[in-house]
């Protein structure tokens, strides 16, 4: 994955959140941002996704060009997964529909095949039927990486993935996060306001200011 | 950004249907409004001599009580049921709708009836008791009996969205004033009422260009307004660039009204932080406050349907009944018109929502208002430009065909195609904002997670947008229909030769002073327009149901 | 049942569709008048002639409206409207033609219809005065002028002037009388009002008799609908008051009429003058007074029992196209004076 020379603007208030910004990561690498609210770390993240479109500047995902001057791959085609800071697990399906979303048209043996396997990826066998609202806050974070996961994306983006979890918490599912990660050897990029997940999580952190 | 960039960004399908729907809906308009930059007439002169003052005094007054009493009964009441609980409150629930159900006018009728002179009250005064009253005070139509007609059978607008907004958003700024210390008054008129401003504001427009655009309670009471005026104008003096102009004037009264309450505001616009939407718990009620809740909701329910329908049905047992062949004709007629453009309207309130939705530009803040056009302008005046645009239509038509010796001629104007094409560019405003409403609750994440998950625009607005705004989508479908069925101007200028609905029969009859007759046909366009909030209420509560479950 | 939805809405699609294309055989009629004994007549019609009458009823004023906006392309053959003036209006507007027939000119006297025959009267009423029959002597009573003595000072009970009637009264004043006249006559009439002009016609006739004043301003055939009203009531209202044919030693009772007039481009022309004769024939012309308490036009039609009861009266000799000349002159004059 490379960026060159991104620069983005706001549409709204016409403020300038990216200058010219530059980044390369390397396959089955996690990389970090570090930055306070406001800095526009997730916006890099949307920015990937295709979520925003850039005033000017490159990214190449897996050698492809996703956007430049001439090009703008939308999102649904560039095979990046990004699981959101709410999660945004669809409330009027079940798990299993929610993880099944994105597999596209297989048939349904392959598919409840593959959403047994993310459950067992994410220990939460049984959970199949339950919806969304039905599960805590680290269940559904759970689901939304499952989700994600599932139609094999190239690249997973995380936006804050620890600010909605108690602090109790927290270092277990950081824990079973990055042995996920770590196992499907996927190339990451995680946004968070809080060093000490930067610390624990990335092969390398990037610092973002405003 | 530019354009070719953010074409980019979306599907450009979407953007150009919308596109094609708000340029069919400006060029009636358009015709219209075009009236007004022609010189003024002497007619002109005359109306601002004589009559302007009034008529600009009476519709104010109207208006703003009118308003503000709805914007009041409706967010009390869309309160109480959405924060407590107390006996009859389920039924209440929906029951507070119907008012809804009974055109303004025909609620004139049967108040003005119920206490005229030779109504049930004082025939029974007269009769029994030997009583004759002072008919000052039994006078109905009167400039507040007028407002009382107008907000008893309107508030359910400000009701509706207010509710729904309430259960929904409201649990933790109330539970905070709750644990703050907060009585319930204060927090009603310190928390809910300041909070869901702008959509009691959304509500009382609407019910603020309903009593602007209505000719028939000021026309029976003798209370000259806006529309007296316009007609008059255009009819007395044959002058419709005049009654433009006056039509013109009114919108931009209640544009003014509209600006004020928002400066008054500051711009504020309230959203909110969390995005967890938790459904608001309702607080059971004790003692006094239990029955007054029970009292208050169900005397609203008494005025506003009870009574008027008691005094229809006394009415159709007067009158020697109508033929049954004729009212089923009638009843088909206006339930399929009814269902039909309601289902093309909200159809293209959900394109046009859809788009502005993942446009966030000035081009789509613009989509958004002109839907709001054609319910701006009186039903009468903007009959008139659809005609015309739609014989233009119709002449290309005829002459597109003559190579082909095919001889299609008036194929649109003198078929129901015209009437659907009204209902549709005077009610699109009414279904975008229910649409839009629900796009607002959903916000954009959604949409956002399925596009990472390979769905196209299209692909995620049904898998994922459509399912989540059906609740927001049902009540738009529920409005139309009501309002279409209620319709009454553009039905009987626009309508193909022999057809008739509930609507344009009832006033035929009311027209003719046999008010009796029109009773019958009230009942069953009531009747009908209470099953359909009916269905809507069940099926909405299906869906709480199971996803609560 | 989804399907079965879908199904009825195409069905509705497609008859709306096809409903656009009319077959030959037929005249379509604009009317402003909406009496269920109306549709009667044109069955008869068509059982007699087996031409189909296809109906757009609507306020006349719109359907004028509509007819001149469509223009040479309108599918209507025949206007019908509850007053002379509108019936002037739309051929001022030129949307009417001249018929010669004989029949017509034969069956609707000449003062009742237009001078080139581009319209023709159908059924007649008079604008009358109605007192409470225990507290007002008729022979207090004369002409519409005696209305403005200051006698009847908050004694006068009568409609809005937006209403066409009104509107048409003043005008047959102008016409007979002169502006100044009518101006100084309907700013007698809002002096000695009872209250601010509200409701119907059948409003003031019930104000009578509740007390609110003394003597209304009517037409004859709402009487006769209270009088056969559902609402016993409102027959108690109606035997209460009496009737007045106003200013039989002057220029006589102000009339107006429902008439009927060929469009200039009907394209079923032959049809339509059929229909046309067939309304002012002896056979169609008492029901379709009747229908509604109206004097027929044409002269050898006995009027109903309950009009002949009222007796015979002279009627304003003036020809009936003045109301629509004097009509704007008329609202004009009600905005001046200030009557609501």
């Amino acid at each position: 994955m490379k960026i060159n020379n991104l620069s983005f603007k706001y549409e709204k208030n016409g403020d300038q959140i990216l200058n010219n910004f530059q980044l390369e990561v390397n396959k089955q690498e996690t990389i970090c941002f570090v930055g306070p609210s406001g800095s526009g770390k997730s916006t890099v993240l949307r920015l990937i996704a295709g979520l925003e479109v850039p005033l000017s500047g490159e990214i190449f995902i897996a050698g492809r060009t996703v956007v430049n001057d001439q090009v703008f791959i939308p999102p649904e085609k560039r095979k990046v997964g990004m699981v959101f800071q709410d999660y945004a697990l669809f409330p009027h399906l079940n798990v299993a529909e929610n993880i099944s979303f994105g597999l596209g048209k297989i048939s349904k043996i392959d598919k409840s095949r593959k959403v047994n396997e993310m459950l067992d990826l994410i220990n939460l066998n049984g959970f199949a039927n339950r919806y969304p609202h039905q599960l805590s806050g680290g269940q559904q974070q759970r689901i939304a990486l499952a989700r994600t996961l599932a139609p094999n994306p190239r690249l997973l983006l995380l936006d804050e993935p620890f600010s909605n979890l108690d602090e109790s918490l927290r270092d277990e599912i950081r824990k079973e996060l990055k042995n996920i990660i770590k196992q499907i050897g996927i190339t990451t990029i995680l946004v968070s306001h809080d060093q000490a997940d930067a610390d624990f999580m990335a092969d390398r952190k990037i610092f973002i200011y405003s | 950004m530019q354009l070719s960039d953010k074409l980019k960004k979306q599907s450009i399908g979407w953007l150009l249907i919308s596109s094609l729907i708000i340029i069919l809906l400006l060029i009636p308009n358009i015709n219209i409004l075009l009236n007004l930059f022609t010189d003024t007439s002497e007619n002109w002169q005359h109306i601002k001599k004589y009559l302007l003052m009034d008529y600009i005094k009476n519709s104010l007054i109207l208006i703003i009580s009118t308003g503000l009493l709805t914007a009041l009964i409706g967010t009390l009441l869309a309160w109480l049921i959405a924060a407590y609980e107390f006996p009859g409150r389920a039924f209440l629930s929906w029951a507070l709708l119907l008012p809804l159900a009974i055109p303004p006018y025909i609620g004139a009728y049967t108040y003005a009836g119920l206490f005229s002179y030779t109504g049930p009250f004082q025939v029974l005064l007269r009769k029994r008791f030997g009583l004759v009253v002072n008919q000052q005070y039994f006078d109905f139509m009167t400039m507040r009996g007028a407002i009382f007609i107008y907000t008893i059978f309107l508030f359910p607008y400000v009701y509706l969205l207010a509710k729904s907004f309430l259960a929904k958003q409201s649990a933790s700024l109330v539970e905070i004033s709750c644990l703050l210390g907060k009585s319930a008054t204060s927090i009603f008129f310190k928390v809910i009422l300041p909070v869901s401003r702008g959509i009691i504001v959304a509500g009382a427009s609407l019910v603020m260009l309903e009593v602007l655009n209505d000719y028939g309670v000021v026309k029976y009471f003798g209370i000259p307004t806006f529309s007296t005026a316009i007609f008059k104008t255009w009819f007395g003096m044959g002058d419709l660039t005049s009654a433009v102009r006056l039509a013109a004037i009114a919108m931009g009264v209640i544009f003014i009204l509209l600006y004020l309450e928002k400066l008054l505001r500051g711009g504020r616009q309230y959203s909110y932080s969390t995005s967890q939407i938790r459904p608001l718990k309702r607080k059971k009620l004790t003692g006094g406050s239990k029955y007054f809740a029970t009292m208050f909701s169900f005397s609203i329910f008494g005025l506003g349907f009870i009574i008027p329908v008691g005094q229809l049905l006394y009415w159709s047992y007067l009158s020697d009944g109508s033929k049954w062949g004729n009212l089923l004709e009638y009843s088909t007629g206006s339930i399929l018109t009814g269902l039909l453009a309601a289902t093309l309207v909200i159809i293209a309130a959900i394109i046009v929502a859809n788009t502005v939705r993942i446009n966030s530009g000035i081009l789509s803040n613009l989509f958004a208002r002109i839907t709001m056009l054609g319910y701006s302008i009186p039903g009468a005046v903007i009959a008139v430009g659809i005609l015309v645009f739609l014989l233009q239509v119709d002449q290309f038509i005829s002459w597109l065909m003559q190579p082909f010796a095919i001889e299609i001629n008036m194929f649109l104007t003198t078929s129901l195609v015209m009437l659907f094409f009204a209902y549709l560019i005077r009610f699109l405003g009414i279904g975008f904002n229910a649409v839009n409403s629900g796009y607002q609750k959903i916000g954009t994440k959604f949409f956002e997670a399925s596009r990472t998950l390979g769905k196209s625009v299209t692909a995620t607005f049904f898998k994922v947008d459509l399912p989540m705004i059906k609740p927001a989508v049902l009540s738009g479908f529920l409005l139309v229909f009501i309002e279409v069925m209620k319709e009454l101007p553009l039905t009987l200028i626009l309508r193909p030769f022999n057809f008739n609905t509930l609507a344009t029969r009832a006033f035929e009859y009311a027209a003719d002073e046999m008010i009796y007759r029109a009773a019958d046909l009230s009942l069953i366009l009531i009747f009908c327009c209470t099953i359909a909030i009916l269905l809507v209420n069940q099926l909405r509560k299906g869906r709480e149901d199971a996803s609560e479950n | 049942m989804k399907k079965l939805l879908v199904m009825i809405m195409l069905g509705v699609m497609v008859g709306s569709f096809t409903g656009g294309i009319l077959a030959a055989g037929e005249v379509n009629l604009y009317t402003n008048r909406h009496y269920d004994a109306d549709q009667k007549i044109y069955e008869q019609f068509t059982a007699k002639t087996g031409i189909k009458v296809n109906v757009l009823k609507g306020d006349s004023d719109e359907l004028i409206e509509r007819l001149a906006r469509e223009g040479e392309s309108s599918k209507a053959d025949l206007l019908i409207t509850a007053d002379a003036g509108r019936l002037h209006r739309a051929m001022v507007r030129g949307l009417l033609q001249s018929v010669n027939s004989d029949i017509l000119t034969k069956n609707v006297p000449v003062n009742l219809r237009d001078q080139d025959n581009k319209w023709f009267g159908l059924t007649m009423r008079g604008r009358v005065i109605v007192y409470a029959k225990d507290r007002v002597n008729p022979e207090e009573l004369s002409s519409y002028q005696s209305l403005t003595d200051a006698k009847w000072q908050d004694k006068i009970l009568v409609r809005s002037s937006s209403n066409i009637y009104n509107q048409s009264l003043l005008a047959s004043l102008i016409s007979i009388y002169g502006e100044e006249w009518a101006k100084n006559w309907a700013a007698g009439i809002v002096k000695n009002m009872a209250r601010r002009p509200k409701g119907n016609d059948r409003a003031q006739a019930t104000a009578v008799a509740a007390g609110i004043g003394d003597i209304a301003i009517m037409n004859t055939y709402y009487l006769g609908k209270m009088l056969n009203s559902d609402n016993p009531a409102e027959v108690e209202v109606a035997e209460s008051v009496g009737i007045y044919f106003p200013s039989q030693a002057e220029a006589g009772t102000h009339i107006n009429i429902s008439g009927i007039g060929l469009s200039k481009y009907s394209p079923n022309k032959a049809n339509a003058i059929k229909l046309m004769e067939y309304l002012s024939s002896a056979e169609a012309q008492s029901s379709f007074a009747n229908a509604n308490y109206e004097y027929p036009v044409n002269p050898e039609v006995e009027p109903s029992p309950l009009l002949k009861s009222w007796g015979e009266f002279k009627t304003q000799q003036i020809n009936l196209t003045e109301l629509g000349i004097y009509n704007e002159q008329a609202v004009r004059i009600f905005n001046k004076v200030g009557w609501q």
